[in-house]
């Protein structure tokens, strides 16, 4: 049975858009048989619908707005109830939180987990991870699993490296 | 990537704002100067920074450059691919099997459904019923918004079998496709779009009893036509004032224009008058054309005269083009027999490719040059939103002075839920939006 799934998302051409993808492959060897590994690039409502009903799951992706190679982790709650003056940013995309909250509503009960990030700041297609991101990784592969432990029992509400 | 992520690190606080971790990209805002109760400036402002992907394609292999103009946007990925493969099978002469065509329009089928789905679901609805976001919609229609992920699921579904995977696809080649498609798996997708019909159907109800603001924004309307189908992936380009042009000379009648308030270019006509594109535009020029169940929809909502003048209903439009792709999808599916090969076989060499074919959002223009070696020398890449861009700026100025005596939060809401009828596509242009109005004395 998968007690949790880890959610790769970002595409590996596209510079520090792929440092999840890294992290992804130097863990997927150590994961234990009942932690799951998928690849989904973008995250979509239904990645997170598929989730077994008792799983958690661990989120991992780059982002803009911090410093780059910096790694944090959040739990997911924190990140759904980030709900203040929620409204699509986009004409034609649904923001994290609001993901996060219809799969919940659809579940019947709160995506559980963490989101794990990392700041990246070149996603030039075709293009390397930049120098802070690559140097990062080691850390960030540190994080998930830290984070892959924390999604199985008690979740603190924010670690940091 | 998710350039509207913004994570406000301070001290050993964390403040979280994720405005984008959905993969969309581009920073953009409206800013309108108003003098008197006119509007004398509404720029759609576009900050992101230009992406450069006409110069990343110079240099690689018509194959080359299908996979990687699929990723200029996470929502419309097949659009940019099946322009590119019709342009460089157009201008290298290579003629492809009908079964591979059939698969290619079921493709497209599969984005227009979960592209219109999602927007007109999670996107445009909530607008209409007083919502915030699909999220609220959802706490009090929870079924409303699950049938409209339901519907969403089956254009993934389709997307996922034929393009190899949901997001930018990959099987797409000059010729064909990288691979064939057995029988069963094609008829696999029968039920959940049997399903996923009766949910548009459904949704073509729902919309049009919509109470919707009124804005007749008049202007030209521009698709492509084709003289047998709704069209797709071939036509003519048409305009709602004469124009009939073919796929390949859009540039005799467009061109793109910098303008200094945006990073991404404007398309006008060579005579600097914009035009809109998209579903308002293909159902005014070739509605007669839908499917006979989307027609039959089209035709009880008694909306057409208002659907080609009101952007607002757009959203109509969007719902009568879900049944039109679900149901040629399922008559794809019906009648698919595989191709002989997956794959016709052609040969590099010097030509210059152009094409046309119909995004969810309106018409994309891609133009190439290959050399001696069939390397891609040169290429312009006009996506709908760039062709809509004058479009909207000019109706938003028209429009807002109706709304600029309401106070500040219904006003923006209002020039949003217009903006939102266009369905821009921000991570091929821009994102949105803050609104900035000034007052001038």
């Amino acid at each position: 049975m998968t007690r949790v799934e880890v959610l790769a998302c970002g595409a590996a051409d596209r510079g520090d858009d792929g440092a999840a993808l890294i992290a992804a492959s130097l863990l997927i060897d150590e994961l234990p048989a009942d932690v799951q590994l998928r690849v989904v690039g973008q995250l979509d409502i239904d990645d997170l619908l598929e989730l077994p009903p008792e799983a958690s799951v661990v989120i991992v992706d780059a982002a803009t707005g911090i410093r780059p190679g910096k790694v944090l982790s959040v739990s997911l709650d924190q990140v759904a109830g980030d709900q203040g003056g929620l409204r699509p940013r986009s004409s034609h995309a649904l923001a994290f939180p609001e993901v996060l909250g219809l799969a919940g509503l659809i579940r019947g009960r709160p995506v559980e987990g963490r989101l794990v990030v990392i700041g990246g700041t070149d996603f030039t297609l075709g293009g390397p991870l930049s120098r802070p991101v690559a140097a990062a990784i080691p850390a960030l592969v540190a994080l998930v699993r830290t984070s892959v432990d924390a999604a199985w029992i008690a979740r603190p509400s924010h670690v940091e490296v | 990537m998710h350039d509207t992520d913004t994570f406000t690190d301070s001290g050993g606080d964390l403040a979280v704002d994720i405005a984008g971790l959905t993969r969309v990209e581009g920073e953009g805002s409206l800013r309108l100067k108003v003098r008197a109760g006119v509007v004398e400036q509404a720029h759609l402002e576009i900050f992101e920074a230009p992406r450069y992907f006409e110069r990343l394609v110079v240099g690689r292999t018509p194959d080359e450059v299908i996979d990687i103009v699929a990723r200029i946007c996470g929502i419309c990925p097949v659009a940019y691919q099946m322009t590119a493969v019709h342009a460089f099978e157009h201008g290298l002469g290579i003629t492809i099997d009908p079964a591979v065509r059939a698969l290619r329009r079921l493709l497209y089928c599969g984005e227009w459904i979960e592209s219109h789905a999602l927007h007109v679901y999670l996107l445009h609805l909530p607008d209409f019923l007083g919502y915030a976001s699909g999220l609220e919609l959802a706490h009090d229609h929870r079924a409303t918004v699950e049938a409209g992920l339901r519907l969403k699921k089956a254009g993934n579904q389709i997307v996922e079998l034929i393009g190899g995977r949901a997001i930018h696809p990959v099987s797409v080649r000059v010729g064909g496709f990288s691979r064939s498609f057995r029988r069963s798996e094609i008829r696999a997708l029968r039920e959940p779009l049997t399903a996923a019909l009766a949910i548009a159907l459904e949704t073509v109800d729902l919309v049009a009893g919509l109470d919707t603001p009124r804005f007749d924004r008049g202007g030209r309307l521009v698709a492509l036509h084709h003289p047998a189908e709704y069209p797709m992936n071939e036509g003519r380009i048409v305009s709602t004032d004469g124009l009939d042009l073919a796929a390949t000379d859009w540039r005799t009648e467009f061109s793109e224009q910098q303008v200094g308030w945006s990073n991404a270019l404007q398309a006008r006509d060579h005579a600097g008058r914009p035009y809109l594109l998209g579903p308002m535009a293909r159902i005014t020029l070739s509605g007669n054309q839908l499917h006979p169940t989307a027609a039959a929809a089209f035709a009880q909502t008694g909306l057409a005269a208002e659907i080609a003048t009101n952007p607002y209903r757009s959203i109509v439009a969007r719902a009568i083009e879900l049944v039109h792709a679900t149901a040629v999808a399922l008559d794809i599916i019906e009648a698919y027999d595989p191709p002989a090969d997956a794959r016709q076989a052609w040969t590099p060499g010097p030509a210059s490719a152009a094409w046309a074919t119909e995004a969810p959002r309106g018409l994309i223009f891609h133009a190439y040059e290959l050399d001696e070696q069939g390397l891609v020398t040169h290429a312009q890449i006009v996506p709908p939103t760039s062709q809509n861009q004058a479009a909207i700026e000019a109706d938003l100025a028209a429009f807002a002075p109706s709304v600029l005596h309401l106070p500040r939060q219904e006003a923006t809401l209002r020039i949003e839920q217009l903006i939102r009828s266009y369905d821009p596509c921000i991570s091929c242009a821009t994102h949105f939006l803050d609104l900035s109005v000034e007052h001038l004395r």
